[in-house]
C-alpha cells in the first residue's frame, strides 16, 4: 500500500507528489494526460489582475483574500504562496528567475503585456522596461507568432510607468525541417537542440536585424539539450546581445521545460508514476478514502493508499463536467461542488469571467474538500490546482500560485498527520 | 458623392435578391444589388442548409413540394459546387402516427417527386445512427447547400452580365417623383462615400427588413412577421444525409449534415425586430430533445455552436400572426402601384432557400410586365460561375486539397482546413472584410475549436500582410471573438465547455488578449 496517491500531473500534482517523496513517503502518482504544464506559458503566476494589473501580487494577495473569502488563495493563505514558489526555484535550481514579490510584464505573441513574477531566464530580457529597443523576430514557418502583430502591439502599449518601447518586426525564412512551410515551436525547439541548425539560425536572425539591442523570438529556443536553456544560451552567445522568449499558444516548450523538469524529479526523488489512464471512482469507509479505481486496459485496478491527493484540473481536463442539462459534475468521485448556485453561470458578455469557471471544489485550510457545511467530505482527500473552486485563473492569472500554494497546504498536512 | 445609374436597383443581398440581380442582368437590365450588410449575411446565411427534396412539403401543400423537386434538380445542375447531394430520409418515428406515410406517399407522387420506401432494416444500414424503433422511412432526394456559395456564384455571374454588387451600402433614401420611382441614395458603410443611384425601378428584397424598406420608400407599412427560428450545429456529421421527420412540421425535426457538422432546426417564434434575434435556453433545449428522438445520444455529441435567423415572412390576412409556420411559404409579390400609387416597385415576401431561383423569375417577369417588356428568363439553363467542372461538393474536397500542398501551404485552420494562401487571397480580395466577412467565406473558426486557435493566426496574417493597421488588426482579433461567443454561450455544455476551458486558457491566459491595447474605434 502507497502511504499517498497523487492523481493529476500538472503542477500540483507533481509538486505534490515529488514533496511527499522527498519527505521518505511511498508516493504513486496517477495520471490520464501529460498535465496542464504543456499547455501554459512556463511562468509561475501568482496574481496578474485584480480589478487593475497587479505590481505587487502579494500585496493585492493579502487585500484580496479579506474581500473574496470564496476565492482559493483565502483557504491556502499567502504563506503557502510563498512557500510554494521558494520550493519550485529551489527544486529546480536555474530554470527560474525573478522576484516573487514584483510583477513584471512580458510580451506575448500578440503583443499584450502580460504580468508574472517567475519566469525562465530565457524570457528575463523581455522584462518590459521604458525607452527598450526590440528587433521581435520570426521564422515565416511558424503560423502562431506573426512578428509585425506583436511588435506593432508592443510599440502602441503604455507602460505601467507610463514609458514605452520601441519594437521592430524582422521575418527570417528558415524551416525547422527542409521544405515545410508549417513548423510548430516544438518541431523549432527540438532542432535548436542541435547546434548545426542553431548556427543556421542564428546567421539568420544576425543578418536580419541589424543592431537591434535585444532581440524577441518565438517562445521555441530549446527543449532537452542540456538543462534545457543551453540552446537559448548559446544563441545569446551567437548574437551577443540579449535574447528573449515570447509566450504562444500550446503546445508550450517553456511549459514542457518545467514539466520534463519536475518529471524528471519525481522520477528521481521515487515517485511511481501511471500515465495514461482515468480514475473513475473510490473506495471508501466512514471518512476514509481506501483506494480509488484505475480504469486500466481490460479491466479496473484498485489503489490504496493513507492519503490521495486529487489535482485534476478543472473543466479543461474533463474533471469537471457540465451536462447538456445544465448539471454540474465532478467526474470522477462525484464531490460536492461550490460556485454553480449562481443563476447566471454562462453570460453573453465575452470579457466578463464567466461564472462557470469559477466552479470547483471547496477546501479547508488542509485543503481537504468540504461539502456545504464546510465539513471534510473525507478525513483524507485533499484536493490542489485548478479543481479548487473561486478563481478566474486565465484572466487574474493566478494558476500556479494556486497550484503550488495548494500543493504545499495539502503535503504539510498530510506530512503533519503522519 | 458617387453618381451612379441604373435600370433597377435589387434592395437586399439575400437569396433572393442574388437571383433577381443575375436573372434582372441576363435579360440585359442594367442592375445594382445593394445591402446594408454582407451578402447573405442576414436570412440566407442563418438557415440549416437544407436543399429540399419537396417532402416537407408535399402533404400540406403538394404545389410547394413539386417546386422544390424541380428546383432542387435545377441548382444542383447550375451550382453544382454549392450542393452536397446527401440524399434524405424521412422517418416515421417511435412515437409518429405510420399513416401519415401513407399521406406522404400519396403527396410526392401527387407532386412528382421521387421517394422510394424502404425497410427500416435498409434505414438503420444506410444511416446506423437513426432511431432504431423507426416504423416506416422514405428515402428523397434531399441534399445540402452552402447559402453563402449560391448567393456569391450567383451574383458572380450577375456580375459577368454587367451588375454592380454592392454590400455593406445601406440605402438612406429612395426617391420617388409623381408616383414614379425616380433613384435611391446610400451610404458606403465601409469608406462613407455616399452615392445616388438614379433607377427606374427598385426591386425590394429585403426578407425581413422588407417593411424598413417600404417605409423609406413612403409606402404604407408593409407588416413584416419575422419567424424566428434558431438553429444548433453539432461538431460532427452524426449522419450523412437528411434525416427528416415523417410527421406534421414541427420544431427541430429536421438534421442537416452540412460541411464538417450537422445542424438540427428549427424553432419558429414570433419576434418583432429581426435585428435582434436570441437564442433562448430553453429553444436550444427543445433542439436538443428533439435531436434525442431521431438520433439517440445526441445530447451526449458535442454542440459547436447556434444562430438564429429570421423568417422573411410578410403579413398574410388567411392566418393569425402568431403562428408563422402555417403563414404560407409560397413567396408574396406586393405591388406598390396598386397599393400605394408608387410605380416602378415591387416588394417581395416569403419564399424559401431551395426555390429563390424560380422566386427571382417570378419576380422579373412581374418587373417586365410593368416595363412593358418580355425578355425570356435564362437562370435555368445556364450555369453559374464556379462550378465549371459540374462537380457537386464534397466533405472530403478541402482534405484533398491540404493532403496535396500539405508541405507547401500553412494550415491557419485545422478545424476547417483552411490554408494560408486561400485566406490570403481571400483578404486581397476583400480588403475591408472583418475576420467574420472571410468566415463566411472559409469557413474560418466554425470547426469545434471556434477560433480558439485561428483567431490570432488570422489577424496576425491580416496584419502581416499589410491588409489592415494594427488598430484594425487588434480590433477584427476581438470581434472575431466577440462574435463567436454570441453563438456559443447559449449551447454551451459537455465537451465544448472543455473547449471552452482551453481556448480562455490560449486566449486570456497566455495571450493576454484582454489587455492588448485599446482599439481607438470600433472595427465594421
Amino acid at each position: 500500500m502507497t502511504d499517498t496517491i497523487v492523481i493529476g500531473a500538472g503542477l500540483s500534482g507533481l509538486v505534490s507528489a515529488i514533496r511527499l517523496a522527498q519527505a521518505g513517503q511511498d508516493v504513486t502518482l496517477l495520471a490520464q494526460g501529460l498535465g496542464g504544464l504543456q499547455l501554459s506559458q512556463g511562468t509561475v503566476d501568482v496574481l496578474g489582475y485584480a480589478s487593475e494589473r497587479v505590481s505587487r501580487p502579494f500585496k493585492t494577495l493579502a487585500a484580496l483574500i479579506k474581500t473574496d473569502p470564496h476565492h482559493p488563495y483565502a483557504a491556502i493563505g499567502a504563506d503557502n504562496v510563498k512557500s510554494g514558489l521558494t520550493w519550485l526555484s529551489q527544486g529546480l535550481p536555474g530554470l527560474l528567475v525573478g522576484d516573487p514579490e514584483l510583477n513584471r510584464c512580458f510580451p506575448t505573441a500578440v503583443g499584450a503585456l502580460r504580468p508574472t513574477c517567475l519566469y525562465q531566464p530565457s524570457m528575463a530580457g523581455g522584462a518590459a522596461l521604458a525607452g527598450a529597443e526590440w528587433a521581435i523576430v520570426g521564422p515565416r514557418q511558424l503560423k502562431d507568432f506573426y512578428p509585425e502583430l506583436c511588435a506593432a502591439n508592443l510599440s502602441r502599449s503604455v507602460l505601467p510607468d507610463g514609458g514605452q518601447i520601441e519594437a521592430r518586426p524582422y521575418r527570417i525564412d528558415l524551416p525547422a525541417r527542409p521544405g515545410e512551410a508549417d513548423c510548430s515551436a516544438l518541431t523549432y525547439a527540438r532542432r535548436l537542440d542541435q547546434e548545426d541548425f542553431r548556427a543556421q539560425f542564428a546567421q539568420a536572425v544576425a543578418q536580419t536585424v541589424g543592431d537591434a539591442a535585444a532581440i524577441g523570438l518565438p517562445a521555441m529556443l530549446g527543449l532537452n539539450a542540456g538543462d534545457g536553456l543551453e540552446a537559448w544560451r548559446d544563441l545569446e552567445r551567437r548574437l551577443g546581445r540579449p535574447v528573449f522568449e515570447i509566450a504562444l499558444a500550446p503546445p508550450s516548450v517553456p511549459g514542457l521545460r518545467l514539466n520534463q523538469a519536475l518529471t524528471a524529479l519525481a522520477k528521481a526523488s521515487g515517485v511511481r508514476m501511471i500515465l495514461g489512464s482515468q480514475v473513475i471512482g473510490l473506495i471508501s469507509q466512514g471518512w476514509q478514502v481506501q483506494g480509488v479505481i484505475l480504469r486500466q486496459a481490460g479491466r479496473d485496478q484498485r489503489y490504496d493508499g493513507s492519503h490521495f491527493v486529487y489535482a485534476p484540473g478543472g473543466f479543461e481536463s474533463g474533471a469537471l463536467h457540465l451536462d447538456s442539462y445544465g448539471q454540474l459534475r465532478e467526474t470522477a468521485f462525484g464531490l460536492p461542488l461550490r460556485g454553480g448556485e449562481a443563476d447566471d453561470l454562462i453570460t453573453g458578455d465575452y470579457w466578463q469571467d464567466q461564472a462557470l469557471f469559477k466552479v470547483g471544489v471547496g477546501v479547508d485550510a488542509a485543503m481537504r474538500v468540504i461539502d456545504e457545511v464546510g465539513q471534510p467530505v473525507y478525513q483524507n482527500l485533499h484536493a490542489a490546482g485548478g479543481i479548487l473552486a473561486g478563481a478566474s485563473r486565465w484572466s487574474e492569472k493566478s494558476g500556479e500560485g494556486i497550484a503550488l500554494g495548494s500543493a504545499i497546504a495539502a503535503t504539510d498536512a498530510i506530512l503533519k498527520g503522519q | 458623392m458617387r453618381k451612379l445609374s441604373a435600370d433597377v436597383v435589387v434592395i437586399g443581398g439575400g437569396s433572393t435578391g442574388a437571383g433577381v440581380v443575375r436573372d434582372a442582368a441576363m435579360r440585359g437590365h442594367r442592375a445594382i444589388l445593394l445591402d446594408r450588410a454582407d451578402l447573405a449575411q442576414g436570412t440566407s446565411g442563418r438557415f440549416h442548409g437544407l436543399l429540399h427534396s419537396g417532402g416537407r412539403y408535399v402533404v400540406a401543400d403538394p404545389g410547394s413540394g413539386a417546386e422544390c423537386a424541380s428546383e432542387n434538380a435545377i441548382v444542383s445542375r447550375i451550382q453544382a459546387h454549392a450542393v452536397e447531394r446527401t440524399g434524405g430520409l424521412f422517418i416515421v418515428g417511435p412515437e409518429d402516427d405510420p399513416a401519415f406515410g401513407d399521406k406522404f406517399l400519396a403527396g410526392a407522387a401527387e407532386a412528382k417527386m421521387p421517394v422510394e420506401e424502404i425497410t427500416p432494416a435498409q434505414a438503420l444500414a444506410l444511416e446506423p445512427r437513426v432511431n432504431p424503433g423507426l416504423k416506416r422511412a422514405f428515402r428523397v432526394q434531399d441534399g445540402t447547400i452552402d447559402g453563402w456559395q449560391i448567393v456569391w456564384s450567383a451574383t458572380a455571374s450577375a456580375r459577368q452580365y454587367g451588375a454592380q454588387i454592392l454590400p455593406y451600402t445601406k440605402v438612406t433614401a429612395i426617391q420617388r417623383a409623381d408616383g414614379a420611382i425616380q433613384g435611391v441614395l446610400a451610404l458606403d458603410l465601409k469608406t462613407g462615400e455616399e452615392l445616388a443611384i438614379e433607377c427606374g425601378f427598385v426591386l425590394n428584397c429585403a426578407g425581413p427588413w422588407a417593411g424598413q424598406v417600404a417605409q423609406l420608400a413612403g409606402c404604407r407599412p408593409v407588416e413584416v412577421v419575422p419567424g424566428r427560428g434558431v438553429m444548433v450545429a453539432m461538431s460532427h456529421r452524426l449522419v450523412n444525409m437528411v434525416i427528416n421527420r415523417c410527421a406534421k412540421p414541427a420544431d427541430g425535426d429536421i438534421i442537416v449534415p452540412d460541411h464538417t457538422v450537422c445542424i438540427i432546426g428549427t424553432t419558429d417564434v414570433k419576434v418583432d425586430d429581426p435585428d435582434r434575434l436570441e437564442i433562448p435556453r430553453r429553444e436550444v433545449q427543445q433542439l436538443l430533445d428533439a435531436g434525442e428522438s431521431l438520433v439517440p445520444g445526441f445530447r451526449q455529441a458535442r454542440a459547436v455552436h447556434a444562430w438564429a435567423g429570421a423568417r422573411p415572412l410578410i403579413k398574410d390576412d388567411r392566418v393569425s400572426s402568431s403562428d408563422t409556420r402555417h403563414m404560407s411559404r409560397g413567396m408574396l409579390i406586393m405591388d406598390h402601384q396598386e397599393r400605394d400609387s408608387l410605380s416602378g416597385m415591387l416588394t417581395i415576401g416569403g419564399g424559401k432557400f431551395t426555390t429563390y431561383r424560380l422566386m427571382a423569375e417570378h419576380i422579373v417577369d412581374a418587373m417586365e410586365e410593368k416595363l412593358g417588356v418580355n425578355h425570356p428568363c435564362r437562370t435555368a439553363q445556364e450555369a453559374c460561375p464556379g462550378q465549371e467542372d459540374a462537380r457537386t461538393y464534397q466533405v472530403t474536397h478541402r482534405l484533398a486539397e491540404r493532403q496535396s500542398n500539405r508541405l507547401k501551404d500553412q494550415t491557419i485552420c485545422e478545424c476547417e482546413l483552411l490554408g494560408r494562401q486561400q485566406l490570403v487571397d481571400l483578404m486581397a480580395e476583400f480588403p475591408h472584410a472583418t475576420l467574420d466577412d472571410l468566415r463566411r467565406q472559409s469557413r474560418l473558426g466554425m470547426g469545434p475549436c471556434q477560433g480558439g486557435f485561428c483567431s490570432a493566426r488570422a489577424a496576425g496574417l491580416a496584419f502581416a500582410e499589410g491588409k489592415v493597421d494594427i488598430e484594425r488588426a487588434t480590433g477584427l482579433l476581438r470581434l472575431f471573438l466577440v462574435n463567436r461567443w454570441i453563438g456559443l454561450w447559449p449551447i454551451l455544455h459537455g465537451d465544448q465547455v472543455r473547449q471552452t476551458a482551453l481556448d480562455d486558457w490560449i486566449l486570456q491566459g497566455i495571450l493576454d488578449v484582454d489587455h492588448l491595447p485599446d482599439q481607438t474605434q470600433e472595427v465594421v
